[in-house]
């Protein structure tokens, strides 16, 4: 009984997930309702129908809803954001109320990730989801169904996606070697190349499962941000699913979820031939050939913001991702990148990241935008006059560059008539002496601009010629593929094992007996280490299958749960007795030699703030900031420690283990990072 | 950062009652529908849209779910949500309040309504809206004149401060209690001194209803005449319909009352009076209640450690008495002829015949006291010294109800003792609230309806209790204000939930910042408790403050210590001393008569 929708503000439905349960449940309701009719209208149509009202009592009122709660214990989640509203229903009691936030969450970043700016412009972004095409629609929605799967999959049985931060293997050996290899064979070979059709590798690392072996970053590159790293991790392993990894499954349960979910573990042929005729067509994903014939020309006639392919689907053809860059004026979200998922073996996956030639056009876009917006709040909150007087927005600079930038897209192929005509107006309108000037008036012509800017960034990065004419060649990715799989292939075995024990608790308990479970965070990395819960170094059936090990499983996702509740109302410290067990939470700050730092009042947050986490919303990064506000010119790191006691071991014994812990724990992989 | 509201804002922000039957047309314009709204002077276009808009949105997404909404929250307030037939509820609160609190404040709402004027559809039907607008006004007033924010947290009985009543005072409310009880149409009572509670046999979801009758008539006389002394001749005697669910007057009546035994006149003389030893057995029991100041809860947490003492001393001396009602056969007296008798019994003085119960137990005299056990559950509770002849029994009956009662909590949201009966289809059952009152103590009987014109019945109440009554006020009278204690170096809240007592030191004055967090905390780990079956205990800390939680079935308890400097990192660390909170909280409670074990 699960459902999640996205609805425009005129109760269009843009985008539907559910699970045939919600399904059948919503169909029932509608053929009551509507006795007698000849069959039932699209499930989409129905949906739309039935929550109209909500939808349209949202748009009403000025403080919106933000949570229902049934007597039967359904759970509706809704949230605004821009001109989408989504809604995340459980009617099965497995997911609470901040899961389906959380949920909401993590596929606006998804949305985000595949559609960058163009999900500034409310309308755009509607066409985007939705596109007119039917077998279109149908394919954009299947995969966002199956992304989404994908999450609830890790985020229910894989502890890093529990957290929301990476985890590393703990090898520092064959880490750094593997390093070394990225960084002096692999990018360099890759970048030095005449193949790679003006795309340079920023970023390479490898996954096994979803445990990160070696991580490379070019020199020029920026950082890569611990959401969107995990982002990516949810796109690999959408593409790649390794339903054996899962921390927590047996194989039964691995053959009932995929049962269940036959399509979310969809493989495809590790053949890069199989890219077909043309490289110029479209291919479909391997399992939905019907849609290789949508001629490209037919749908650029009927209009030219009309949807074209979302990303390219034959697996040598790369998935564009819209990254946040931080340059040096300043952070950049949502910037263009080409991401390659290579499989190395089944579980093993070499992923680049590469940077696009004319991905400086989305830095102007995204500037010109941030201008445009800033303008637009002035005009409503009413300052008359030439803004430019009052603050850092110069609209007379503004106008050059403008200027500038629009006689530049007219030598390129885009279509940028549009913008022009809108600009053209918008300068008559504000720059004119005696014309209407900044004022109010002018805010529909920000918006407009606003749209049309997004347009053009839209046809740069997401229509079908983009990915055309640029990408990684075919063979350059065997090689790749083929060089690494060398390097690695004495080690393939180990690493699918080391991957399921990376630690095991075992090596713990002679030092901490008592101790059951602990998973430990640098936020300010975004990483994590904690025990494999499901297997131990004794047997596998014992902990590894038995209800013990579900129970504590169930025990360990519900105190992160308690504590993020705790942590959103500013509390850093928590103990819990609950049963037999006993919790400990902790979150504290260090500089960079190690030293403790004081605690300061964390922000109190309202409930239906973002999810703590890093995957959607990275709540730490801000918490860095707000406390880094206090500690200039320092590095500030953020820490968490969660441990699962027996509730028998004294209270002062627990706490001295937490205290070991927590100081020991980074101490080996210090080295090693990023 | 901390938000720093004032009080106020945590009080209820809206409350409508909402009638969708009176808006089925198109052209139906929505105020037609609203019944109630507060605050009143909430612009009407304003009400149009909030009732509009809430009642349609839950109706569609009950239709959604097939099931009422419970609750629904906007981005700064959430309502807790009742429907029912064509009613809808609305009680909104600020978000601080937890949503299990909100929606106990709203059944009670309903509930207190219902109490007093019977069905909602039909009170409807029978009397106008106005009339009806400044009943809910009239509850509503009572349910947001919590002394402190945590009264919204945690629904309880407002008892005296017993701190520095004499034990015995108590035993004599109890006393009169019985007394009336002995008159076959009287159901239970209770003894409110100042709008507060002396004495109960209700259940406590009882007593919360009776008290919002009494603390408004009590505020009405001290605002109309001051400390004006009642006529010599007995106070006033009023009278109220009132109306019960079926299950509240089954729990009164399944009560062991052996009616049938109430009174046998010609053992009555025989009672030899001695008062020497009476006095000395009644401080030796009540010795044991003289510790914990808090009789109204002194249930939960002393339970344990009296009872053994008790019936260990006692068990002997009435033992008789419950084995002989099991074995009487019913032979029904008529009231008429007990009524004299009764009042003679307890005319000259209550302790007495409680006295002859003690060592007369084959004696019939000791009816007069072990008939307490009519009040069953709430009567070992408050007066487990006097009454342990039956504790035996409501012990279990005591325990289960508890067990029971916290199932259905845990079960779903709204907990099941304060659920309003009255929104299930079940028939209200019309009684009659009898009062009496002497000066600012009163005396309320939950009566059958025949009781007013029985005078034979009222007489015999009103000469039972009239004499004690004057006695017990006087004393209650005497007894100085307790100074507002000053705030000491720590803030706790204890509270009992079988009971529904809270005991704290937070005092919600104005100015009272710096109980915030700690109200804030309590809150938090209330909720906690409320959705954690296993949770037991929890220490929650940030850098400021730091605040300790423990539960057991019966009682949660929270623990802020004041100063000591908090430095701490944040880093585990076992000097930390958030973590001596738990045994700080035992031994600083135990003084509060809260027994953390």
């Amino acid at each position: 009984m699960r459902c999640l929708l996205i609805a425009s503000e005129s109760a269009e439905v843009l985008f539907h997930w559910n699970d045939r349960e919600y399904r059948q449940n919503i169909q029932q309701k509608y053929g009551v309702s509507q006795e007698g009719g000849e069959g039932l209208p699209a499930f989409e149509d129905i949906l739309s129908t039935l929550f109209a009202p909500i939808i349209i009592s949202c748009s009403t009122l000025e403080d919106s809803y933000t949570t229902f709660t049934t007597e039967n214990n359904h759970v509706y989640v809704l949230h605004q954001f821009d001109e989408c509203l989504y809604i995340a229903v459980n009617g099965d009691g497995g997911e609470k109320e901040d899961d389906l936030r959380r949920k909401i969450y993590v596929l606006k970043k998804m949305i985000e990730v595949m559609f960058g700016m163009v999900t500034l412009s409310g309308n755009l972004l509607r066409k985007e989801l939705r596109p007119q095409d039917t077998e279109q629609r149908a394919r954009l929605w299947k995969y966002l169904h199956s992304l989404l799967d994908t999450y609830s999959l890790l985020r229910e049985n894989d502890q890093s996606f529990l957290v929301e931060a990476v985890e590393r293997l703990i090898h520092p050996q064959l880490c750094e070697l593997c390093i070394e290899f990225l960084e002096r064979r692999l990018v360099q070979q890759l970048n030095s190349s005449v193949e790679r059709a003006g795309e340079e590798v920023l970023h390479a690392f490898v996954l096994v499962h979803t445990k990160l072996l070696a991580f490379y970053s070019s020199r020029n590159a920026s950082i890569l941000t611990p959401s969107d790293l995990l982002a990516l991790i949810v796109m690999a392993q959408d593409m790649y699913p390794s339903n054996i990894d899962l921390d927590d499954t047996s194989p039964e349960d691995v053959e009932s979820t995929s049962g269940s979910g036959p399509e979310s573990f969809y493989t495809p042929e590790p053949s890069p031939s199989s890219r077909g005729s043309s490289g110029s067509e479209k291919a479909g994903r391997g399992e939905t050939p019907v849609f290789e014939f949508v001629d490209p020309e037919i749908q650029m006639a009927e209009d030219s913001l009309h949807t074209l392919e979302i990303s390219p689907l034959d697996p040598s053809s790369p998935r564009r991702v819209f990254l946040e860059v931080s340059h040096k004026d300043g952070l950049y979200p949502m910037m263009p990148h080409s991401m390659y998922c290579l499989s190395l073996w089944p579980g093993i996956t070499l992923v680049l990241l590469t940077k696009i030639p004319t991905s400086s056009v989305a830095m102007s876009v995204y500037k010109y935008l941030e201008d445009f917006d800033k303008l637009e709040k002035r005009l409503h909150e009413g300052h008359g006059g030439p803004p430019s007087a009052r603050s850092p927005l110069n609209m007379q600079d503004i106008r050059t560059k403008m200027d500038k930038f629009i006689k530049a897209l007219g030598t390129s192929e885009l279509q940028s008539a549009h913008l022009q005509n809108v600009w053209v107006e918008f300068k008559t309108r504000a720059y004119t002496k005696g014309g209407p000037g900044f004022n109010k008036e002018l805010i529909p012509w920000c918006k407009n601009m606003k749209t049309q800017l997004c347009g053009i960034y839209r046809q740069c990065f997401l229509s079908d010629s983009a990915d055309l004419t640029q990408r990684l060649s075919a063979g350059l990715q065997e090689r790749a593929q083929a060089m690494v799989r060398e390097k690695l292939m004495d080690w393939k075995d180990f690493l699918l094992v080391k991957s399921k024990r990376n630690i095991t608790m075992v090596s713990y308990l002679e030092d901490f007996p008592g101790l059951v479970h602990f998973i430990c965070v640098d936020r300010s990395t975004g990483q994590m280490i904690a025990p494999s819960l499901s297997i131990t170094e004794r047997t596998t059936s014992e902990l590894g299958k038995g209800p013990v090990a579900n129970y504590i499983k169930n025990k360990v996702w519900a105190l992160v749960r308690t504590t993020r509740r705790y942590l959103q109302k500013g509390y850093s410290t928590v103990t819990l007795r609950d049963g037999d067990f006993y919790f400990c939470y902790f979150l504290w700050f260090e500089n960079e030699t190690g030293y403790k730092l004081q605690p300061v009042d964390i922000p109190v947050l309202p409930d239906d703030s973002p999810p703590i986490g890093m995957l959607a919303c990275d709540y730490y990064k801000r918490l860095l900031r707000y406390y880094s506000k206090n500690h200039k010119g320092e590095t500030v790191k953020c820490y968490e420690l969660l441990t699962v006691h027996l509730g028998v071991i004294p209270t002062e014994i627990i706490l001295q283990h937490c205290r070991q812990l927590a100081s020991k724990l980074w101490e080996p992989s210090r080295n090693l990072l990023l | 950062m901390a938000e720093l509201k004032p009080p106020d804002s945590r009080r209820c922000t809206y409350f409508f009652l909402y009638d969708g039957s009176k808006v089925r047309g198109e052209g139906d314009p929505t105020r037609d529908g609203i019944c109630y709204f507060y605050p009143e002077d909430t612009p009407l276009d304003m009400q149009d849209l909030l009732c509009g808009q809430l009642a349609g949105v839950s109706r569609c997404v009950s239709e959604l779910s097939s099931s009422a909404v419970q609750t629904l929250r906007l981005r700064r307030c959430k309502f807790a949500i009742r429907m029912k037939e064509d009613f809808f509820w609305a009680f909104g609160c600020s978000m601080e309040v937890p949503t299990v609190s909100v929606c106990e404040l709203l059944d009670h709402l309903i509930s207190l309504f219902c109490f007093y004027n019977g069905s909602v559809r039909q009170s409807y039907q029978l009397s106008s809206k106005e009339n009806l607008a400044s009943e809910w006004a009239r509850y509503l007033s009572h349910v947001l004149s919590g002394p402190s924010e945590l009264h919204y947290i945690f629904q309880s009985v407002r008892t005296i401060d017993l701190s520095n009543v004499d034990p015995l005072l108590l035993l004599k409310a109890a006393l009169i209690l019985q007394a009336c009880q002995r008159c076959p149409l009287v159901l239970a009572g209770c003894i409110l001194f100042r709008g507060r509670v002396v004495s109960t046999q209700m259940p406590p979801e009882l007593t919360i209803k009776v008290i919002v009758h009494e603390s408004e008539s009590y505020s009405k006389i001290q605002r109309s005449s001051g400390e004006s002394p009642a006529s010599s001749d007995g106070g006033s005697v009023s009278s109220a319909a009132v109306f019960l669910t079926p299950s509240e007057l089954q729990d009164l009546k399944s009560a062991p009352v052996d009616k049938t035994s109430r009174f046998h006149p010609a053992a009555e003389k025989d009672a030899p009076p001695k008062k020497t030893r009476l006095s000395r057995t009644l401080s030796d029991a009540a010795s044991c209640e003289s510790e914990p100041p808090r009789p109204a809860s002194c249930q939960s947490p002393q339970k344990g450690s009296i009872s053994p003492h008790l019936s260990g001393s006692e068990d002997s001396a009435f033992s008789p008495a419950p084995s002989q009602r099991a074995a009487d056969s019913p032979s029904p007296l008529s009231p008429c002829s007990n009524g004299t008798n009764a009042s003679e019994a307890v005319e000259g003085d209550p302790e007495e015949s409680h006295y002859h119960s003690f060592y007369s137990s084959g004696d019939v005299v000791s009816q007069t006291l072990s008939e307490g056990d009519g009040s069953a559950i709430e009567e070992s509770v408050y007066l487990n010294g006097a009454t342990s002849a039956t504790f035996s029994a409501d012990d279990s009956f005591g325990e289960e109800k508890m067990t029971a009662g916290l199932k259905a909590e845990s079960r779903q949201p709204p907990p099941g003792s304060w659920a309003p009966d009255s929104l299930e289809d079940s028939p209200l059952v019309a009684m009659t609230l009898y009062t009496h009152r002497v000066n600012s103590l009163v005396l309320a009987l939950l009566v059958e309806p025949g009781f007013m014109s029985d005078t034979a019945s009222l007489e015999e109440v009103n000469h039972s209790s009239l004499a004690s009554l004057n006695g017990l006020e006087a004393h209650l009278r005497a007894i100085p204000a307790a100074a507002p204690g000053a705030a000491g170096p720590y803030l706790f809240a204890h509270h009992d939930s079988v009971q529904h007592t809270l005991t704290t030191n937070v005092s919600g004055r104005p100015g009272g910042a710096p109980e915030h967090p700690f109200v804030r905390a309590t809150s938090l780990l209330h909720s906690h408790f409320f959705d954690t079956e296993t949770l037991q205990e929890a220490i929650i800390r940030n850098a400021g403050t730091a605040v300790y939680g423990t539960r057991s079935v019966a009682q949660e308890t929270f623990f802020q210590q004041h100063g000591g400097s908090m430095r701490n990192s944040g880093i585990p660390n076992q000097q930390d001393s958030a973590f001596s909170l738990p045994s700080k909280a035992r031994h600083r409670l135990l003084k509060h008569g809260v027994n953390l074990l």
